[in-house]
């Protein structure tokens, strides 16, 4: 950003924030190392943080690839944008055989934090699950409750806060207070969903 | 037939009906004998209206039951009188992490507007975390309809969390659900 002498800033370079699938190439095993090997980035998460290349690469053979729902966050600058993080959906639980919900997760590159990449990400993850799903009733996101960065990145998104989850989740052998999100469907969003149908109205 | 966590136990007393105390009100393990008790509250249309089962026409099924999930369950007992015999049931199952479990529990008609209910919700907290290994919160959720049983979990000492919105599909309909929770360092009520 350029302040301009006796004049308002000019304004920032509008951030590019993309999703794409996973390869198997060297290159994505070595950009999910960015985010997956760092003890900031993976304190919220159950896994522990990983130390070499290869565990990044089976896991994303192993769980990225097979997953209903898992994207590279791009963004930056440059052709092609750098994966700097990744979003996944995950459908369910089914209950009496059916399915209407889904949670999401993220994680970004520490590099990345504070742009609005993950704002942008899950808001793009979620027009894309719903417009994919059409069984899709509630999306939902959970936030440790010592995560403020990402309790604002859902709200941000367009979560609604429904409430704080006592002792809810076990991360790292502890169990965690989280805060519950979610979007659902109500008769408006259905009505745009029902028009955004590519054979119309 | 699961004990689900969205009963309709009505906790309004009924004229000339004392409500229990928690001493009067015991758990126990069921038994394969108890069949015939459990048909009382496992054929009535009204009590299996909120659950996710509908109502048995016959025992076999609920014999079924039983030996499939009932015996092997990690935590499912019979709500008890003075007399011994059955007249409910409460469980805590396994959820998705070994610190967290879900509570559910059906009352026979008969014995609704007592504090029956109550009273075995009480006794479940005072007992199943000593009981279950690492289980630090049981939750349980209650359709948002559904005030008399949000009751009951109130008056057992359970914290009010969120609504959490199409959260639960019931007999095909999704609704929304008042989420409760018990953690093990929370008071129990006498």
């Amino acid at each position: 950003m350029e302040v301009q002498q006796g004049g308002a800033p000019a304004p920032a370079a509008e951030l590019v924030v993309s999703l794409r699938e996973f390869t198997l190439s060297d290159a994505d095993a070595e950009a999910f190392m960015s985010w997956a090997s760092d003890p900031r980035v993976v304190r919220f998460q159950r896994r522990d943080a990983y130390e070499h290349v290869d565990q990044a690469r089976r896991y994303i053979a192993d769980h990225v690839l097979p997953h209903p729902w898992y994207r590279a966050i791009c963004a930056g600058a440059g052709a092609p944008l750098p994966v700097v993080g990744s979003i996944s959906v995950k459908p369910g639980p089914a209950e009496d055989g059916r399915l209407f919900r889904a949670s999401v997760g993220y994680r970004v590159a520490h590099a990345h934090w504070g742009r609005g990449v993950a704002t942008r990400a899950v808001r793009a993850a979620a027009e894309a699950v719903f417009a994919a799903w059409p069984w899709l009733l509630r999306l939902e996101a959970v936030a440790d409750v010592e995560n403020p960065a990402s309790q604002r990145v859902l709200e941000k998104a367009g979560f609604v806060r429904e409430g704080v989850l006592r002792k809810y989740i076990l991360l790292k052998g502890r169990p965690r207070d989280m805060v519950m999100f979610s979007i659902v469907v109500d008769a408006d969003t259905d009505r745009r969903r029902q028009q955004n149908k590519p054979d119309g109205p | 037939m699961e004990a689900t966590a969205t009963p309709s136990t009505q906790e309004e007393v009924k004229p000339g009906t004392a409500k229990v105390t928690v001493a009067e009100v015991t758990l126990r393990k069921f038994e394969v004998s108890d069949v015939d008790a459990m048909m009382a509250w496992a054929s009535d249309p009204q009590v299996a209206a909120p659950c996710r089962w509908d109502a048995y026409e016959s025992t076999e099924p609920l014999l079924a039951f039983i030996r499939d999930v009932v015996l092997p369950h990690p935590w499912f007992r019979a709500i008890c009188l003075e007399s011994g015999r059955p007249v409910g049931a409460v469980s805590v199952s396994p959820t998705g992490d070994p610190c967290r479990a879900e509570l559910g529990y059906v009352l026979a008609r008969a014995h609704w507007g007592r504090g029956v209910a109550t009273a075995a919700v009480k006794r479940t907290v005072a007992t199943v975390f000593a009981e279950v290994q690492r289980l630090e919160r049981v939750e349980a959720l209650v359709d948002v309809a559904n005030p008399a049983s949000q009751r009951v979990l109130e008056k057992a000492g359970f914290t009010r969390e969120a609504v959490l919105r199409k959260y639960s599909a019931v007999k095909g309909i999704v609704r929304d659900m008042v989420m409760f929770s018990f953690i093990d360092t929370d008071p129990v009520p006498e």
